[in-house]
C-alpha cells in the first residue's frame, strides 16, 4: 500500500519529496526488526532512502544499480559485473585506483561492488565524518565515469575479471561442473544463461563501446537508489545528496526486458568429469517462483528442513545414518525472473554420486507424500527470524541494514517491505510445503548434475580415493 | 608503476585533509588554489574537483570489554550492546591445534567437534534438534591457539542457549560409535580439502615457516595418516588434560550486562570442577635464510597459488604495531603496494595481500596471491621486487599516516555486530590480553614512529628470509621458476589419503 502511495506522487513529477515513514508497528516479538526510514526522489529520478541508526559513529553509503546479469545482450556474458570493475577505475574528477584506497584510508569497512543476476550495488561504510567523502566518490562515478574512461584500464580490468574467474570456476573445485548446471537450467536466450562471471570467450570480447553503451542505458541516475544509513544528521545528509547527486544529467528510466519463464520438460542429466574436486558430487536444481512470490517463502522451509543442522532430514539419513555422503545442502536462490531450488551432495570416498542420488530421492519422495512436520516449520521461521535481526546489527555491509531497505525497494517499490516478507513466513503450513514439493521438485522438470572425478586423472588426490 | 605512485600522492592530499579536521566549506566555495582566476559560476561542477573536507573526527568508540572470574577460576568475559534483543554466547578454551601430540595432528579438531556429537546422555540428534527449536546451529572453531564454541540467539532464548552450551562442555558423551563416524568424517573432509589448492598450499607453507616439529607447522585439521591414528582414548585425554574452567572462557555479548552473565555462569558453570591450566606458549621459531622454493605439482592447474613469508612476531612483541602498518602498507589494503602491482596495474592476479598473525607465539607473516599461470615467474618477480622495494622505496609519511588512520578509524565499524564482539572476546582469552586490548592497540599504532615502521619493514620483510610455496602446474613452475634462483625447487606431493 505505501509503496504504490510513494510511487503515484513520483508518478506526478513532483519535485524532491520525502515523507518519514513511521516504522510500521510489527508483531509482537517483532518490534526489534522495524527500521525507520524515508524514501525520496530526486527530479533527476535517483531513488534516496535514509534510515538513521546511531548506534555507532559510523555511516553506510550503498547505492544500487537496477540492472544486472539479466541485462546483458547475447554474447556479452559477464558484462555487467566486468562493469562494475570499471566503476573503481576512476572518474572525471577522482584520479585512476584512488576510489577504494581513500575509503581504505580513512577507516572503511564493508567496502565493496557486486553484481548479481538483477542488481549491482556498490557500498562502504565510513566513519560519521566522513559521509561527504563517500557521497562525492559514488556520485562522481554515476556521473561523469566516461571522463575518464581508457582502453588500458578496461583491458586491465578484463584480465583481472578473468582472474576471478579462473579463481572462483577453473581452479575451483566443482566450479566448471555447476556452471554447465546453471547453463542447462536457463538455456540460452535466456538472460539467466551462464554465470554473472560470464564467458572467457565473452570477457574477451567486450570493447569500449560496450562500456559506453552500457553505461548511458542502465547507470543514468533514474536507475539507481541511494541508501544512506546510520550516525547522520538528517538535514545535512539532504544537503550533501543534494549537492552530488542533483546536477547528474538522467534520462528516462530504462524498461526491465520482460522475458518468459523457463519450463523444464524431462529430466536432464548431466555428468561432467570433475578435475578438481577429489570427490562425486550430486546437484538437482529445480525451477521455483521468483523471490518474494507465493512459493519462495515455503521454498525457504522446505531447504532449511532438508538441509540445515545435524537434524536435517538429509543429514540425518546421508551423513549421519547411511554415511554415504560428506556434505549436504538444500537452499532456495530468490532471483527476480524464476528462482531455483537445490539439493546437493559430496560423497564419502569410494560412494558413487548415483548412489547419492537414489537418497536424494528417497527423501524428496517422503516430503511429497508427508510433507514436513509443525515442529520443523516452527525451527525455520525462528532460524529465519533470527537471522533477519542479526543482519540488522550492520548499518552496511552484505545483509545489513542498508541493503535490506535496498532489496526490498528493488524488488518491490517498498523499502519497507520486512513485515510482509516476515508474514510471508507465517502463512507456511505443513501441506503448502508437501503441495510444494509435489508442484515444483518434480523428478521430470529439473536437471540432475554428476560431477565425477576422472579415474584416471593426472591429480594424486583424485586417483587415490578409488 | 606509474599508477602506484598517483595513488600514492592522491593518498597525501586526502590526508592532509584529514590531519586538520574542520567542520565541511560552503558548497559554493572551492579552495582559493582551486581556480584562483576562474569566477566560479563557470563551470558549476568545479566543487567536485577537491575531495571534500571530513567534519570533525567523532569520538572513537572502542568496544568495551568486562572480565569476572568465578570461584572455579572459570573467566566470565562480556561486551553488553543493548540495541537489539540479541546475546552471543560462546565457551573458549586455552588449547587449540598447537598442543596436538606428536603423530596426532587433528586431536585437537576431533576432540572440539566431537563436543557437538552428543551430551548429557543426548544424542547428536537429540543434541541438534535441541539447538534447532532455538533458531540456531552451533558450531564449533578450532585455531592453533585456542578453541571456540557458540551461538547467537534472539535474547529471550539466552538461558536455554547457554543450558545447553554447559552439558556440551561439561558433559560430552563421547561415545565410541559416534567417534568413528566423526573420525571417518574427518578423513572425508582431508581427502575433499586435497582438491583445493587453497589447502594444498597451506599445508606445505606452515611446514615450509615453522618446520614439522613446531606446534604451528601442521594444519588444524590433521593430515591423513595423523588423523588415522587418532583413537576414542586420546580424545579423552586431550579432554582431561586441556579443558577445564581454569582454562575456559564463558563469553557472553550483546544485550546482556556483566552481572546478569555472572549469574548465569554461576547457574551453568559455577560447580564445574578442574585444575587444568592453559598451556605453555608455543616457542620462538627461527627465521632461517629461504634454501628452497616448495611447490606442489596439480598438473594442468590454470593458476598457481604464490605463497611467501617467515616467522613474524607474537602477540605483545614491542614490534607488532610498527609490523602490522608495514605490512599494511605493504600488502594489507586494497589500495596496497602489492597489490596495486599485482592486480590494477599487470592484470596477473584477482588480488594479492599480505598480512601479519600475532599469535600467542611467534604467528606466520604471510603475503599471497593467485596468479595466472603464465605468468607464474614475472609474478614471483613482483613480489620480490616489491619486498625489496621496501628498502629502495621506505614507506612515505604519507602512505604510513594513510595505514595509521585507516586501521584505527576502521575499529568502531568492525564491532557492529555481537558475533564480532564474541569472536573478538574470544581471542583476547585465546591471547590472554588485557581486556583495555583495543585501547592499547591505537595507542600503539598511535606511538608507531616512521623510523619504527621502516625498521621493522625492512627485519620482516627483507626477500632472503622469506620461504617460498607454489601450487600449480610443475611445468610452467620449472621453466618459470627454476631459473630465477630463488632456491632449490623441491616438489612436494600432495599427502595422499587413506583408500577407502
Amino acid at each position: 500500500m505505501k509503496a504504490l502511495i510513494t510511487a503515484a506522487v513520483l508518478a506526478l513529477g513532483l519535485p524532491a519529496f520525502a515523507q518519514q515513514q513511521e516504522a510500521k508497528p510489527l508483531g509482537p516479538g517483532r518490534e526489534a526488526l522495524a527500521i525507520p526510514h524515508e524514501k525520496y526522489k530526486l527530479p533527476n529520478g535517483l531513488e534516496v532512502i535514509l534510515a538513521r541508526d546511531p548506534k555507532l559513529p559510523v555511516v553506510a553509503v550503498n547505492v544500487w544499480y537496477h540492472v544486472g546479469a539479466y541485462n546483458e545482450q547475447p554474447g556479452r556474458t559477464g558484462f555487467a559485473h566486468l562493469f562494475e570493475h570499471m566503476m573503481f577505475q576512476g572518474s572525471k574528477h577522482v584520479p585512476d585506483d584512488v576510489h577504494i584506497a581513500m575509503l581504505e584510508q580513512l577507516g572503511a569497512n564493508d567496502l565493496n561492488g557486486t553484481t548479481n543476476f538483477d542488481r549491482t550495488n556498490y557500498f562502504e561504510t565510513v566513519p560519521s565524518n566522513h559521509l561527504a567523502t563517500a557521497l562525492w566518490l559514488e556520485s562522481d562515478r554515476m556521473g561523469f565515469l566516461l571522463d575518464a574512461l581508457d582502453e588500458k584500464k578496461l583491458r586491465t580490468q578484463q584480465e583481472v575479471v578473468k582472474n576471478e574467474r579462473r579463481q572462483g570456476y577453473e581452479t575451483r573445485p566443482y566450479g566448471l561442473a555447476q556452471e554447465k548446471l546453471w547453463k542447462a537450467l536457463f538455456p540460452a536466450p535466456h538472460p539467466y544463461h551462464g554465470k554473472v562471471i560470464g564467458s572467457m570467450e565473452d570477457l574477451n570480447a567486450a570493447t569500449m563501446e560496450d562500456v559506453k553503451a552500457f553505461f548511458r542505458t542502465w547507470y543514468a541516475p533514474s536507475n539507481a537508489t541511494l541508501a544512506v544509513v546510520g550516525d547522520f544528521d538528517p538535514k545535512e545528509a539532504r544537503a550533501l545528496i543534494e549537492k552530488y547527486f542533483s546536477t547528474l544529467p538522467s534520462g528516462p528510466k530504462p524498461e526491465k526486458p520482460q522475458v518468459a519463464p523457463v519450463k523444464i520438460s524431462g529430466e536432464k542429466v548431466i555428468r561432467h568429469d570433475e578435475k578438481v574436486g577429489t570427490l562425486p558430487m550430486v546437484v538437482m536444481s529445480w525451477l521455483t517462483p521468483p523471490y518474494l512470490t507465493e512459493g519462495d517463502a515455503t521454498a525457504d522451509v522446505l531447504a532449511n528442513a532438508l538441509g540445515t543442522g545435524k537434524s536435517s532430514r538429509l543429514y540425518k539419513r546421508l551423513v549421519q545414518d547411511k554415511e554415504l555422503a560428506q556434505s549436504v545442502s538444500a537452499h532456495q536462490q530468490s532471483l527476480g525472473a524464476q528462482s531455483v531450488f537445490t539439493l546437493e551432495a559430496v560423497a564419502r570416498p569410494g560412494v558413487t554420486s548415483d548412489a547419492l542420488a537414489k537418497e536424494l530421492d528417497a527423501v524428496l519422495e517422503e516430503v511429497r507424500r508427508e510433507g514436513i512436520t509443525q515442529q520443523e516449520l516452527n525451527r525455520a521461521r525462528t532460524r529465519f527470524e533470527t537471522q533477519m535481526l542479526a543482519g540488522l546489527q550492520s548499518v552496511g555491509g552484505f545483509g545489513g541494514k542498508a541493503d535490506v531497505l535496498q532489496s526490498y525497494n528493488h524488488y518491490t517499490g517498498d523499502p519497507g517491505f520486512l513485515d510482509e516478507d516476515l508474514e510471508r513466513y507465517d502463512a507456511v503450513t505443513p501441506e503448502k510445503v508437501r503441495a510444494f514439493a509435489r508442484e515444483y521438485l518434480r523428478p521430470d522438470a529439473r536437471v540432475v548434475l554428476h560431477a565425477v572425478p576422472s579415474q584416471n586423472d593426472s591429480a594424486p588426490a583424485a586417483k587415490e580415493t578409488h | 608503476m606509474r599508477r602506484l605512485f598517483v595513488a600514492v600522492s592522491l593518498l597525501a592530499l586526502a590526508a592532509a585533509c584529514r590531519t586538520a579536521p574542520e567542520p565541511a566549506p560552503e558548497p559554493s566555495q572551492p579552495p582559493a588554489s582551486e581556480a584562483p582566476a576562474t569566477p566560479p559560476q563557470e563551470d558549476p561542477e568545479a566543487f567536485r574537483n577537491q575531495p571534500p573536507k571530513p567534519g570533525e573526527p567523532p569520538e572513537l568508540v572502542l568496544p568495551k570489554f568486562e572480565q569476572a572470574k568465578l570461584d572455579n577460576g572459570l573467566t566470565v568475559l562480556v561486551s553488553t550492546r543493548k540495541e537489539l534483543p540479541l546475546v552471543f554466547v560462546g565457551v573458549a578454551f586455552a588449547s587449540g591445534g598447537s598442543q596436538d601430540p606428536k603423530g596426532k595432528w587433528g586431536l585437537a579438531d576431533i576432540t572440539y567437534k566431537m563436543l557437538l556429537e552428543g551430551a548429557a546422555g543426548k544424542d547428536s540428534q537429540t543434541l541438534d534438534q535441541a539447538f534447532q527449536d532455538l533458531g540456531v546451529s552451533p558450531s564449533v572453531s578450532v585455531n592453533p591457539d585456542g578453541a571456540f564454541v557458540g551461538v547467537r540467539v534472539l535474547e529471550r532464548n539466552a538461558d536455554e542457549a547457554l543450558a545447553l552450551l554447559s552439558d556440551v562442555v561439561r558433559r560430552p558423551n563421547f561415545a565410541q560409535k559416534d567417534f568413528e563416524r566423526r573420525k571417518k568424517l574427518q578423513l572425508a573432509e582431508l581427502v575433499r580439502a586435497m582438491g583445493s589448492p587453497g589447502f594444498l598450499a597451506q599445508q606445505a607453507y606452515l611446514d615450509a615457516v615453522f618446520g614439522p616439529a613446531h606446534p604451528y607447522g601442521h594444519p588444524v585439521s590433521g593430515l591423513p595418516a595423523t588423523v588415522e591414528t587418532v583413537t576414542l582414548k586420546d580424545v579423552k585425554g586431550f579432554y582431561q588434560k586441556n579443558v577445564g574452567p581454569r582454562a575456559a572462557a564463558l563469553v557472553m555479548t550483546g544485550d546482556v550486562t556483566l552481572e546478569e552473565a555472572v549469574a548465569l555462569a554461576k547457574k551453568y558453570f559455577g560447580d564445574w570442577k578442574g585444575s587444568t591450566t592453559p598451556p605453555p606458549l608455543p616457542p620462538e621459531p627461527a627465521a632461517l635464510p629461504r634454501q628452497q622454493v616448495v611447490y606442489v605439482p596439480k598438473p594442468g592447474l590454470d593458476q598457481t597459488v604464490v605463497v611467501v613469508g617467515r616467522p613474524g612476531v607474537a602477540v605483545g612483541h614491542p614490534d607488532e604495531y610498527a609490523l602490522e602498518l608495514a605490512t599494511t602498507v605493504f600488502g594489507g589494503f586494497f589500495g596496497s603496494r602489492l597489490n596495486m602491482n599485482l592486480r590494477e596495474d599487470k592484470g596477473y592476479s584477482y588480488g594479492a595481500g599480505a598480512s601479519t598473525d600475532a599469535r600467542l607465539g611467534v604467528g606466520p607473516l604471510t603475503a599471497s596471491s593467485a596468479v595466472r599461470k603464465d605468468v607464474t615467474g614475472p609474478a614471483l618477480t613482483e613480489f620480490f621486487r616489491e619486498m625489496k622495494g621496501i628498502r629502495e622505496r621506505p614507506i612515505t609519511q604519507k602512505e604510513l599516516e594513510a595505514a595509521r588512520e585507516g586501521l584505527i578509524r576502521a575499529i568502531p565499524g568492525g564491532f557492529e555486530s555481537v558475533e564480532g564482539l564474541g569472536a573478538s572476546a574470544a581471542q583476547l582469552f585465546f591471547l590472554r590480553r588485557p581486556m583495555d586490548e583495543f585501547a592499547r592497540t591505537v595507542t600503539g599504532l598511535e606511538k608507531a614512529t616512521p623510523a619504527e615502521v621502516q625498521r621493522v619493514a625492512e627485519k620482516y620483510l627483507g626477500p632472503d628470509a622469506m620461504q617460498v610455496v607454489l601450487v600449480g602446474d610443475p611445468e610452467v613452475i620449472q621453466q618459470q621458476v627454476g631459473p630465477m634462483e630463488l632456491g632449490k625447487l623441491t616438489p612436494r606431493e600432495p599427502v595422499a589419503p587413506p583408500k577407502r
